[in-house]
């Protein structure tokens, strides 16, 4: 193994990292829960979501620990050959950075529309990118340690704005239970577990720079566990509070937070949530930066991943700005026939045909059997 | 080397100076002027929406308590404003408020009875639309009036009228539990549900006497009108069609186990010309429905508790045995004639305003579903059955009354 990245992680800061990246997307949007048609079933969805995933994650980490001092992109170039194996890992990149690339912009959209609408939504996502492509340019283990030290800040931020709005919940908001069956659970489920996806698939890059990298499986499913479980008790909790006008909500979760007003003292709260989405954002930007730097260089045989953070950085600010038109645009994009289309495409397709390949090519151990 | 970490430090700085001085959209606190209510009417030009808001005036909030003389200045400022748009309106205060109106504040969302009647869901959208403004403001429905005549209402003992509304409501809410509670987040989620109405506060001008009344004010004739908040307005989807009165809000609030306190008043047993004043300790309240051979049927229950507050004329509970218990009796019919008295006015207006709608889609949603279409012509048939339990604790400090030898 080259040293194009010198560090090794312990494996919960593994799961500190995933579940952050995870927790990103449903504290600042909640994708799935914006025009859902039945909103009170989202806690069903999100669950189902959640619980889909964990197979998921155990086959990624099935797979790598095929290879366990390699990254998804070294071994699908050994799987593949050279050509068809850049080609996956091409693929693999592109879709890191458009990830990358979507929640820098979710987070631009969220300052503007709720705090700052008259300032450039540029400056947040600069200074957000900048920030991130610092930790990532650090290495894996600073980004780890600082997901390791941010989890507990934004549990702790997420679990009070989760509980301080009591006095609004009306949890029997949330019956009929399935009121028109699974049908319209499906769509939205799909929309959760390709959101877990996405940011199970960054395992392939980290595990072969895990202390242990047997230990990947376990953590990578304790990481669903704690950001599936939060974000069914967000879906919960929001639909308790806003009942049928959730779906209708750009930011449930800042929304959320707006409400909470404890005996006229503790008010406007806001900036919690915020401080929660933009600490797991910022985690999520430097550990997809760091990903992709990582795999381009790994992909183009360069011995330093370092040069390419910046201007995958800039890439990603770019992205950001030209993928969507509005953050109506956004939404649309996050639909199940959008992003889970494409995202399922990308980590169920490429992960299946390097486990197949895989299959075919037989465990390259020294014991070799066949 | 030091080139390099010299322009390092020189890249920090100008870092700082772009992160640390702020943002686009700072605000100072001296630049802005805090709305306290505002009132939404037709404008008198055709198709135009009428916006008349309460401003506070800080400086001359505080001044008078310690006589700085500021007394004769009002604490706040009432202006109007028109646009097609709310959004717009709004906008348009600019060119009349030195001030950038800040919306964070606003308590009140106080809409006209003739604007009430023709809808409201175009109005209420920026409020919620809008990161500003909070969804916990009160929507109120001026009875009789245009919201912007409204707004020129004043009270005693408070300077700021939405302070002193507010101070109101809470009396009322929690003394009376004659009042509708409707705040923008809760009417907005009953816009929105299936098989519930919303309802709002309802509040009506008291025209103050001009003539040689004084009632404690420091300075006669300060005071034109003043208003009273009680009563529930009722919606249909997002059209006020009628109002409940006291009792029969409370009565919905009864139904709803909103009421927290207020006073009974029976007629005295065996003495039917004096009465006897019961005070609400404590009330359970909730509803149950139910289909039974294609017909809904609705069981209110309601628990009360109440304590005796004052009595008419001469009553010993234990010389005369089952008056007590006649009390109770009597009690709980004055509590089923409310809750009657507002499911026939909810009937009448054809507005699920208790959401038995909503609660037979939590019990039974696959009946519902069959149900819902013709709901508005199935709920003023709905069949309301009220049991009530009703107990009276304690007698105060004197068992008997005060008893006139003659």
């Amino acid at each position: 193994m080259n040293k194009i990245e010198g560090g090794k992680i312990p494996a919960r800061q593994l799961t500190a990292m995933l579940a952050l990246s995870r927790i990103a997307p449903f504290t600042i949007l909640f994708p799935m829960i914006t025009g859902m048609e039945v909103p009170q079933d989202a806690w069903i969805a999100s669950l189902l979501g959640m619980l889909l995933s964990i197979p998921f994650a155990l086959f990624v980490a099935r797979l790598g620990l095929r290879f366990p001092d390699k990254t998804i992109i070294e071994y699908s170039e050994r799987l593949l050959g050279r050509y068809l194996g850049k080609l996956v890992g091409l693929v693999l990149i592109w879709y890191l950075i458009s990830v990358a690339a979507t929640t820098t912009r979710a987070v631009g959209d969220a300052y503007t529309i709720a705090i700052m609408p008259e300032t450039p939504i540029l400056v947040f996502m600069v200074v957000m990118v900048f920030l991130a492509a610092n930790a990532a340019r650090c290495g894996l283990e600073v980004v780890g340690r600082l997901g390791e030290h941010s989890i507990w800040i934004v549990l702790f931020f997420l679990i009070l704005m989760f509980i301080l709005p009591f006095d609004e919940m009306r949890f029997k908001n949330l019956a009929p239970v399935l009121a028109r069956g699974f049908r319209p659970v499906v769509e939205p489920m799909g929309t959760a577990f390709s959101f877990f996806s996405m940011h199970i698939i960054v395992l392939g890059m980290i595990l072969p720079y895990l202390n242990k990298p047997k230990d990947a499986a376990r953590y990578s499913v304790y990481a669903i566990l704690i950001s599936g479980l939060l974000m069914t008790w967000l879906a919960a909790v929001l639909v308790a509070v806003f009942g049928p006008t959730v779906s209708g909500l750009v930011m449930p979760a800042f929304s959320l937070s707006r409400l909470i007003s404890i005996a006229n003292f503790l008010e406007r709260i806001e900036a919690i949530t915020m401080g929660a989405w933009t600490l797991s954002a910022g985690i999520n930007l430097a550990l997809f930066l760091w990903a992709s730097a990582v795999g381009l260089a790994q992909l183009f045989g360069v011995s330093r991943y370092q040069p390419f953070v910046y201007p995958l950085g800039a890439l990603v600010v770019a992205f950001g700005i030209l993928f969507y038109e509005s953050n109506v645009d956004m939404q649309i994009f996050f639909e199940f026939r959008n992003i889970g289309v494409f995202s399922m495409a990308v980590t169920l397709g490429t992960t299946a045909v390097l486990y197949l390949a895989a299959l075919m090519r037989g465990k390259p151990s020294p014991r070799m059997r066949r | 080397m030091p080139v390099k970490s010299m322009l390092k430090i020189v890249v920090l700085v100008l870092l700082i100076g772009i992160t640390m001085t702020g943002c686009w959209n700072r605000r100072e606190i001296e630049t802005l002027g805090f709305v306290m209510a505002v009132g939404i009417d037709q404008a008198r030009e055709g198709g135009k929406i009428q916006l008349t808001v309460h401003v506070a005036k800080p400086f001359a909030v505080g001044g008078g308590a310690d006589g700085k003389g500021t007394m004769e200045e009002k604490p706040f400022w009432v202006v109007s404003s028109t646009g097609y748009t709310v959004f717009e309106a709004v906008r348009n205060f600019l060119s009349q408020s030195p001030r950038r109106l800040f919306w964070g504040h606003n308590r009140f969302i106080l809409i006209g009875e003739e604007f009430a009647r023709k809808g409201v869901q175009d109005v209420l959208d920026t409020f919620v639309r809008d990161g500003e403004p909070r969804q916990r403001a009160w929507v109120v429905v001026a009875k009789g009036a245009r919201a912007s005549d409204l707004l020129q209402a004043e009270f005693e003992l408070e300077r700021m009228p939405s302070q002193a509304a507010m101070g109101i409501i809470q009396g009322s809410r929690t003394g009376l539990s004659t009042i509708g509670k409707s705040m923008l987040i809760d009417f907005i989620q009953k816009l929105e549900g299936e098989g519930i109405d919303p309802i709002a506060t309802r509040a009506e001008i008291v025209p103050r006497p001009q003539k040689f009344d004084i009632r404690g004010e420091l300075k006669r004739e300060k005071i034109g009108a003043s208003a009273r908040i009680t009563g529930a307005a009722v919606f249909k989807d997002d059209k006020l069609v009628g109002w409940l009165n006291k009792p029969e809000t409370r009565g919905f609030n009864w139904v709803m186990g909103k009421v927290r306190s207020g006073i009974i008043v029976i007629k005295k047993p065996g003495e039917e010309d004096r009465f006897i004043g019961l005070e609400i300790l404590r009330a359970k309240g909730g509803f149950k429905p139910e289909i039974k051979d294609g017909r809904v049927s609705v069981t209110v229950r309601v628990e009360a508790e109440a304590n005796v507050g004052d009595i008419q004329g001469f009553l010993d509970p234990l010389k005369s045995p089952g008056v007590w218990a006649s009390m109770e009796r009597r009690m709980a019919t004055v509590i089923r004639n409310e809750v009657m008295a507002a499911v026939a006015k909810a009937q009448e207006l054809d507005s699920d305003i208790f959401g038995f709608g909503a609660e037979l889609n939590r019990r039974n949603p696959k009946k519902w579903a069959e149900l819902k279409d013709r709901w508005d012509e199935e709920f003023p048939h709905v069949d309301v059955q009220v049991e009530v339990k009703a107990k009276l604790r304690r007698s105060g400090l004197v068992i008997r009354s005060t008893r006139i030898k003659r």
